[in-house]
């Protein structure tokens, strides 16, 4: 009897315990800073958590950076956590659903349902936005210190400022390799055929011609946006274009644009770039491996770090046999700054912007990543800024910021080089055409 | 008599208090997620805390099912991910058996063997895949290195679809081929060494020892991992994600469910988050694996009841 009533009773605490266990007082949650107050400056100790995405540079100019801001504001600690580019939004998500981050690294927004635009799911950051996840920044004296135009393209929804971005990029150049053209007495290509020319010549001399970080998927149909970029210039317009069905992925003119894709991938691109890292790719170009590395200006500083002395020039995708055609650089907004709307250390998330946001510190900022300014003050006294800077007249955001697919549309329906061989399936360009437009028909046809 | 052991009157209860704490758990971890994914199915939910959700019906089993050429695709994923689970169950079964075999002798360091064979499978898929493509890294890899003297060139993972499925298959058998041994270790090392000798001095041949003393009394370990297998390889999607990533050719269900559900199925990052349709996508795969999973596990039932009564 004694035994059969000491089980139930230790059954009992045992249940007791857990169960109590499992309802333990919940973690006491930090001081919310009083709203209005200037600086956390002798406050209660706070840990701002700041989420980034991988960039090296930009990681690197972050960390001095921090150290900065907690050395001006010492109760405050940073507590940055990186995360890959591909994984941003998840995480993103997942910790402002949380309430686990304050700062967040976002990308300009972009994407947005257009009129014309039928049965599409809104972008990711215009959910969070109405999900009220995002701090409204409007009235923040620091968001002054930016671009207007920028402010409202990359940071405004429904005449409220969400975002500070930080900088637009182009993705739509080529990097060359200045000693490579002049020992194979290359010129710089300004046209389609002198860059097929150029390519032939390297391979001849044993030289692949070009790289891309394909492990990421990403970046070999990336390196081919100058392409369509050259074919199309107007990128809304060619959006507009797809949706509406006055542009074909297999018409006259798409059928060009895939026959100069499947050289880019077929005979352009290495074998072998599929399993290059994105963030190897700029030290595989500056070892003087290929001769050119299509990719965005973001990459400048990572070519620069792996091998300083490396004569690089970057140039806009010649993918038309016009010259006048090859002018634009393609690119978007790129790293932003967003506040989480339910932060409890809100007065501190706001100084770290606006720290952040001081001319001098975004002048050193830029210098780091090579980011083409939004600052009107701030210029991008950079190689890559000095390459860039003869274009930045025609600078375009680029299709990839304005396409949004409609549900229903199968997988083929995008312009990347990489569905052709050796990288994809595909090796006839009429077929490969034939197909990215039935994938994109079907989805339209589905939205009727 | 009292046959019961806990006893008379209140003390019966405590098998079943011993039993609740496991039972909630098992109610807040797995079956209120797997309710909660029948409910979203029906919404446009997009995961985000606070982000409307509105009941659509049955709106998103439409768009996977019958909408346009992606629900085409997604047969085409529904098709691949039984071929994925199909290469992997028979390959992983027969090697974890043949290998369990082997190291089940009593030969020396046949410890180290089991140690190396069992590996793999603690450490985990980012790992794993790390592992993996480094050793298929296309520009100077090993096995990149070892073909090219042979002349022969391969993007390995990031070229064709059919041949980085099956780098994946692979990969994936290595992964965990050494807990299908270790099960099947485990049910050798019941079956009697009586048996074996009784079966000798009868005259048996080795095959005919395995065929009439070993597999027939390796029946519940040779059902376990069967399912486990089936079951197993139906919902991978991690090795996928390492791997390959989301790319045209490649996707299995598993797979397909979580880069819908957070956005990764573009190059933009940007993409919405689509948790309602993933939950759809979620249940079409829950049922796959029960049609598939409910008639194998009666079918190895009555085979284990007419072999060990």
């Amino acid at each position: 009897m004694v035994n059969q009533r000491s089980t139930l009773f230790g059954a009992l605490l045992a249940l007791v315990l857990l169960l109590s266990a499992c309802g333990a007082s919940s973690p006491t949650a930090p001081a919310a800073q009083a709203p209005g107050t200037a600086a956390p400056a002798g406050a209660a100790p706070v840990t701002l958590r700041v989420l980034v995405h991988q960039n090296p540079p930009m990681v690197e100019f972050m960390e001095q950076f921090n150290q900065r801001f907690q050395a001006t504001y010492p109760n405050v600690k940073v507590d940055m956590t990186v995360v890959n580019a591909n994984e941003l939004s998840t995480v993103t998500q997942t910790r402002l659903t949380a309430n686990d981050v304050d700062v967040i690294d976002i990308f300009g927004f972009s994407n947005q349902a257009q009129p014309y635009m039928k049965n599409v799911t809104p972008p990711n950051w215009q959910t969070l936005i109405e999900a009220g996840l995002l701090l409204d920044l409007t009235d923040q004296p620091f968001v002054k210190n930016y671009d207007p135009a920028a402010i409202a393209d990359a940071g405004t929804y429904n005449g409220k400022v969400y975002q500070v971005n930080l900088g637009r990029v182009s993705y739509s150049g080529i990097y060359y390799n200045k000693d490579l053209f002049a020992a194979n007495n290359v010129a710089v290509p300004t046209t389609w055929s002198e860059l097929v020319a150029a390519c032939a010549t390297f391979k001849a001399a044993g030289i692949e011609c070009m790289t891309a970080g394909g492990k990421d998927g990403w970046p070999i149909f990336v390196g081919a946006y100058g392409l369509i970029g050259a074919m199309y210039p107007d990128q809304a317009g060619l959006v507009e274009g797809l949706w509406t069905g006055s542009i074909a992925w297999n018409d006259a003119k798409a059928l060009d644009m895939w026959s100069k894709m499947q050289i880019y991938a077929r005979d352009m691109m290495e074998r072998g770039a599929s399993g290059i890292a994105g963030d190897a790719a700029p030290g595989r170009f500056a070892s003087g491996a290929v001769a050119m590395f299509p990719g965005g200006t973001w990459y400048a500083s990572a070519i620069e770090a792996a091998e300083p002395d490396f004569e690089w020039g970057y140039i806009p995708f010649p993918g038309s046999d016009n010259p006048d055609e090859n002018k634009y650089l393609f690119g978007k907004y790129d790293q932003g700054w967003a506040i989480a709307a339910n932060t409890p250390n809100k007065e501190a998330a706001l100084a770290y912007l606006a720290a952040f946001s001081d001319p001098a510190n975004y002048q050193a900022f830029i210098n780091a990543v090579g980011f083409i300014p939004t600052q009107p003050g701030a210029t991008l006294d950079t190689r890559i800024g000095a390459a860039v800077a003869p274009y930045l007249a025609n600078f375009r955001v680029g299709y990839e910021q304005y396409w949004v697919a409609p549900k229903g549309a199968g997988e083929y329906a995008n312009p990347y080089a990489s569905y052709f061989q050796p990288f994809g399936t595909y090796n006839d360009v009429q077929t490969l055409a034939d197909k990215v437009q039935a994938d994109l028909q079907s989805g339209l046809d589905a939205n009727q | 008599m009292n046959n019961y052991h806990f006893g008379r009157g209140w003390a019966r209860l405590a098998p079943y208090l011993l039993l609740l704490p496991g039972f909630l758990f098992y109610l807040v971890i797995m079956l209120g997620p797997a309710i909660a994914t029948g409910f979203y199915s029906f919404t446009d939910a997009s995961g985000i805390q606070g982000a409307k959700v509105n009941w659509i019906g049955l709106e998103n089993y439409r768009e996977f099912l019958f909408m346009g050429q992606a629900s085409r695709d997604n047969y085409a994923a529904l098709v691949r991910t039984l071929i994925f689970c199909f290469f992997v169950t028979t390959i992983q079964f027969s090697l974890g058996l043949l290998l369990a075999l082997l190291v089940n002798q009593r030969l020396r360091g046949v410890n180290i063997f089991r140690t190396i064979f069992f590996m793999p499978v603690i450490l985990g898929a980012v790992i794993q895949g790390l592992i993996w493509s480094l050793f298929l890294y296309p520009l100077g890899g090993p096995l990149a290195t070892i073909l090219g003297l042979f002349g022969i060139r391969s993007e390995f993972l990031g070229g064709q679809p059919a041949e980085a499925m099956a780098w994946v298959i692979f990969v994936q058998i290595w992964a965990n081929l050494g807990i299908t041994m270790m099960i099947f270790i485990a049910g050798l090392q019941t079956i009697p060494g009586d048996l074996y000798e009784s079966a000798r001095i009868d005259g048996a041949t080795g095959w005919q020892a395995f065929r009439n003393v070993t597999w027939p009394l390796l029946t519940p370990s040779v059902n376990t991992n069967l399912l486990l297998n089936i079951i197993g390889s139906l919902q991978a999607w991690q090795l996928f994600l390492v791997l390959i990533g989301y790319r045209n050719g490649t996707q299995v269900l598993g797979y397909l469910i979580f880069a819908q559900g957070f956005g990764q199925t573009s190059g933009s990052v940007t993409s919405a988050f689509r948790q309602g349709y993933a939950a759809a996508a979620s249940i079409v795969l829950f049922f796959l694996v029960l049609v598939i999973g409910l008639p194998v596990q009666y079918f190895l039932q009555q085979r284990e009841r007419r072999i060990l009564g």
